[in-house]
């Protein structure tokens, strides 16, 4: 089992013993060792996921980092957040997965509407299994709870992740203030119900729903 | 003259009666005291030839001399500002990388292409720091900048350390630096792991590495 440490906040220190994991492409940025590195292509195994692949768009380079040592790996400055998966299934957008035990399933998902105000996609990409994961974000991020009392409304652009049994749907607020110009600027949010985690950022991509 | 880390971006300096500082012109955030900012023509020691040697090598970041009684505090672009102290060994970065640095380190310029042959001239190339880069020496402490943090990696006999040249910042000691390429036929076909160029450092000392593969 390779593991996942923090090295400050914004660089993630793997140590190998002769495993591997999966990591975004080109995101090493030093390592002690012997370390190989080969290209793959994330989202899925084997010829399903290509042709999956192929339609979502929800495409990342990934490459398969394998060797004895430690490896360094860091996104643009981004904070690196770490995640351990229990056999749950975590759903991820492929821009803020930056690393994952190769014992973890990658695979896409179909998430609706969310997608489509997000900029990106109607996909999004899972990961499934026991073992750890590290994820990008932009500032610091914050682990909110959902219970079937609390549901959560999130800013699509604010948005990285989620675990758990959630029903997402896409709201829209936009009325009539909205269509003269007075709108309060957030038009749409995601709307999570049920059990489970969401992971959002301090920071907001941009999206479509951010132009309105 | 140490300095101390005020925040990640910005560090601050005293100085003294009888000591220099040199730092990037326009470094400068906030002093209290008796300060005064000369802009430093030769760009930091050595004379003229000095100046002369930096303007060849392309290494002539504008610097400004600080002198007096009271505190400065130095912070550049929002970049991370990292402190390294010498006790006595070479700082080996590149110019615009140096936020301030004490008066009582000897600068330098030195040729990539003498530590690590042909080689060492392709890593300028590579990491975008042309040919020559700076040195510093002596007892003293220097505030560099990087993107997004600073991982220091000790480097021992035996225990060399591969570096993604983009994310190289600075070394220090006795290190010897070769660039290895892992170029196959995957790279020639656009399906490489984007690891095709790594920077080697053996030997003795120390790399900083910065949490981003970004350009300041």
């Amino acid at each position: 089992m390779a593991q996942f440490r923090l090295q400050g906040s914004r660089v993630l220190a793997v140590d190998l013993t002769g495993d591997s994991v999966k990591a975004k492409n080109g995101a090493m940025v030093a390592y002690e060792g012997e370390m190989t590195f080969k290209k793959r292509t994330g989202g899925g195994e084997g010829l399903r996921g290509m042709v999956t692949r192929r339609l979502t768009g929800e495409q990342m380079a990934v490459m398969e980092v394998k060797g004895h040592g430690t490896c360094y790996f860091a996104d643009r400055a981004s904070e690196i957040n770490l995640v351990s998966l229990q056999g749950e299934k975590l759903y991820v957008e492929s821009s803020n997965l930056l690393c994952t035990d190769s014992a973890l399933r990658t695979g896409t998902s179909f998430t609706g509407l969310r997608g489509s105000a997000q900029g990106n996609g109607l996909f999004t990409t899972t990961v499934e299994g026991t073992g750890q994961a590290a994820l990008v974000s932009a500032g610091t991020a914050v682990v909110l709870r959902v219970t079937p009392q609390t549901p959560l409304q999130v800013d699509p652009g604010a948005y990285i992740a989620h675990t758990g049994g959630l029903k997402q749907h896409f709201q829209a607020g936009v009325n009539f203030r909205a269509l003269i110009g007075e709108s309060g600027g957030e038009s749409f949010q995601i709307r999570f119900e049920g059990d489970g985690l969401v992971y959002v950022q301090p920071s907001e991509r941009n999206t479509i729903g951010g132009e309105v | 003259m140490p300095f101390n880390i005020l925040t990640s971006r910005m560090v601050e300096a005293q100085v003294m009666p009888g000591q220099t500082l040199f730092s990037q012109r326009g470094a400068m955030l906030a002093y209290r005291g008796d300060v005064r900012f000369t802009p430093s023509i030769t760009g930091g020691q050595g004379g003229v030839r000095g100046m002369i040697g930096r303007r060849v090598a392309n290494e002539a970041t504008p610097l400004m001399t600080v002198e007096g009684q009271g505190t400065v505090m130095f912070g550049h672009g929002g970049h991370h500002v990292h402190v390294i102290d010498l006790v006595g060994d070479t700082l080996y970065v590149e110019s615009d990388r140096l936020l301030a640095f004490d008066g009582s380190l000897r600068q330098g310029t030195m040729f990539l292409g003498s530590q690590g042959g042909v080689m060492g001239m392709v890593r300028g190339q590579v990491t975008g720091q042309g040919l020559f880069t700076t040195t510093l020496e002596g007892h003293g402490s220097a505030a560099v900048m990087a993107h997004g943090g600073v991982l220091e990696l000790p480097i021992g006999p035996g225990r060399p350390v591969h570096v993604d040249p983009q994310a190289y910042v600075a070394h220090r000691g006795d290190v010897r630096n070769k660039l290895s390429t892992a170029i196959g036929w995957r790279e020639m076909v656009g399906r490489g792991s984007g690891e095709a160029f790594q920077l080697e450092l053996s030997g003795t000392g120390m790399v900083y590495v910065q949490a981003s593969e970004e350009k300041l």
